[in-house]
């Protein structure tokens, strides 16, 4: 009887060992292909900006035209930990995007992550073996202000505020830069 | 009297002549760019460039190397060619020499507004400028405040000081004026040149005048595809076109309302040489337009070798040099980056 009883446990040790190991396998795979995605996204803004470099002249795009005044950052991150039961408390990751930098409280694409909700989008993603991970992540839609229009156009100010250092006309390879390395962001968020 | 040059050229400029056609000779050539594409470090590209003009001027950089190192000691060829043929030349050449640098002083004058307006370090901002449009009170930029000032305490002394009367206000400098100043200055520039060909004459004119309306029309198309969806209202886009040039002035009403590419492709696919440009594309792309407008350029740069006696040829070879200088760059950056896939995206051959 004792023997069974112990057998039932060990059995039930092993399979609970079997799905760490199986939850540890899957977060490592999620992880590498998040990386991959990341350094090819990371790849394409590099190649992109020195193709605006190439096309604008490097007298126009260099790093001596960086703002050094201060300004408000237009992408923030904010990491809080929220209660998920019992002696458990879970990260909970907010992702402002493009705050306005007239009035720095608005952001006109705000996304809130809790850490179940980041690994159920990778393991679904995953399950697909998408290739288009940054089109996922992209297309998580966000709490947005104000309608869909009105915030992509808000943002789409924001994003060309923040390339007029570099000129107010500007070629759309530096505007495709920008979105490569925001794509980034978020995909930094995810890994 | 066109055609009487023959006659006369070889005079003052036959010897100049001759060195700029030898200089020419000296450029890559499809094979030379088919070694550099398979370089796999920027230091293979030294050594290969090693073996041709530029090898002088990069022997002693030291490793690791960087792509603006390569790109500023090519530059350095150009300026050293470039000095000793205005040195040597005289009136009206010299003249003719000196137009062809305004551009990079118009580009040094706003690199410099621009970074001071960001709080940058003038000694830092004078290192980046372009060594072609250098001028004595460049680094004074910096005290002013807007354009009045901008043109009362440094412009008014040099050859930009003519362009200035279409752009001075008392704004204070921003982004928005710094960027319609650099398009105006640009556009009085090149009318200016266009004119001063005009009244020289002959072949120079001929064949100048050509390159320059490319130029206006080149401009005018990216201005257009640079302000879609920006703050840039039609009329003021209107003003930054050239008053000469293929698509000057019908073509640019058309450009003014443009709102996409695809509707800038219907306005220039009515003007057959642009038309073969844009055929090249696929609808709603933009991305090989820049190369394939680099291509047309220097096929017009060097059909002006194929005639004699004439100043064309100058602005040639610096035009053709430049772009060798922005084809070794992008290769650099395609070796540097591991992209070497990427790099016939920009390669323009010049032979």
């Amino acid at each position: 009887m004792e023997s069974s009883k112990n057998g039932r446990e060990s059995n039930e040790e092993i399979s609970e060992k079997d799905e760490n190991i199986l939850s540890f396998l899957d977060s490592m795979d999620t992880y590498l292909t998040l990386m991959d995605s990341l350094s090819s996204t990371l790849r394409q803004g590099w190649l992109e900006l020195a193709s605006a470099r190439h096309s604008m002249g490097a007298s126009r795009i260099n790093s001596t035209l960086l703002d050094l005044k201060f300004h408000r950052a237009s992408t923030t991150l904010q990491v809080n930990e929220q209660s998920a039961g019992p002696d458990r408390e879970l990260p909970h990751f907010t992702l402002r995007k493009w705050a306005s930098s007239n009035n720095p409280e608005k952001n006109f694409e705000e996304a809130k992550f809790g850490e179940d909700e980041l690994l159920k989008i990778k393991s679904n993603s995953l399950r697909r073996r998408d290739t288009s991970q940054s089109s996922e992540i992209q297309a998580r839609s966000p709490e947005s202000v104000g309608t869909p229009v009105s915030v992509d156009d808000l943002a789409q100010r924001e994003r060309s505020k923040s390339l007029s250092m570099f000129g107010t006309l500007v070629s759309p390879k530096l505007r495709a830069s920008q979105v490569s390395f925001e794509t980034g962001t978020v995909a930094t968020l995810f890994i | 009297m066109y055609g009487f040059e023959a006659l006369t050229f070889n005079i003052h400029g036959g010897y100049l002549e001759a060195i700029v056609r030898g200089h020419r000779s000296g450029l890559l050539t499809a094979s030379d760019y088919n070694n550099l594409c398979q370089c796999e470090t920027l230091e293979d590209i030294k050594m290969h460039l090693s073996a041709t003009e530029y090898g002088p001027y990069l022997q002693n950089e030291p490793s690791p190397l960087h792509t603006t190192t390569i790109v500023e000691k090519c530059t350095l060829k150009l300026v050293d060619e470039y000095k000793h043929m205005l040195t040597q030349a005289t009136e009206p050449l010299s003249t003719f020499l000196e137009y062809i640098t305004y551009g990079h002083m118009i580009d040094n004058v706003v690199l410099i507004v621009t970074g001071t307006l960001h709080e940058r370090d003038v000694q830092e901002l004078l290192e980046k400028c372009h060594p072609l449009g250098m001028f004595d009170s460049i680094a004074t930029l910096a005290v002013a405040q807007n354009m009045r000032e901008l043109y009362r305490l440094v412009l008014v002394d040099t050859p930009l000081a003519p362009y200035f009367s279409e752009c001075i206000t008392s704004e204070d400098l921003d982004d928005m004026n710094i960027e319609i100043m650099r398009n105006t200055l640009y556009k009085a520039y090149l009318e200016d040149f266009y004119r001063f060909c005009q009244k020289i004459g002959g072949a120079t004119a001929e064949i100048m005048c050509d390159i320059l309306a490319f130029e206006a029309d080149r401009r005018a198309v990216n201005i257009t595809i640079n302000s879609i969806g920006t703050e840039l209202t039609r009329d003021e886009r209107r003003k930054l076109y050239s008053n000469f040039g293929l698509l000057y002035p019908y073509g640019h009403e058309e450009l003014a309302v443009c709102e996409d590419i695809d509707q800038v492709r219907s306005a220039m696919e009515k003007y057959p040489p642009y038309q073969s440009i844009f055929s090249k594309l696929s609808y709603g792309e933009s991305q090989m337009l820049d190369k394939a407008f680099y291509e047309e350029e220097v096929k017009r740069l060097c059909l002006a070798f194929e005639q004699q006696f004439h100043y064309g040829v100058f602005f040639a070879y610096m035009r053709l040099k430049e772009q060798e200088i922005r084809n070794l760059m992008w290769v650099s950056e395609c070796v540097a980056q591991n992209q070497k896939s990427r790099v016939h995206d920009s390669v323009v051959f010049i032979f």
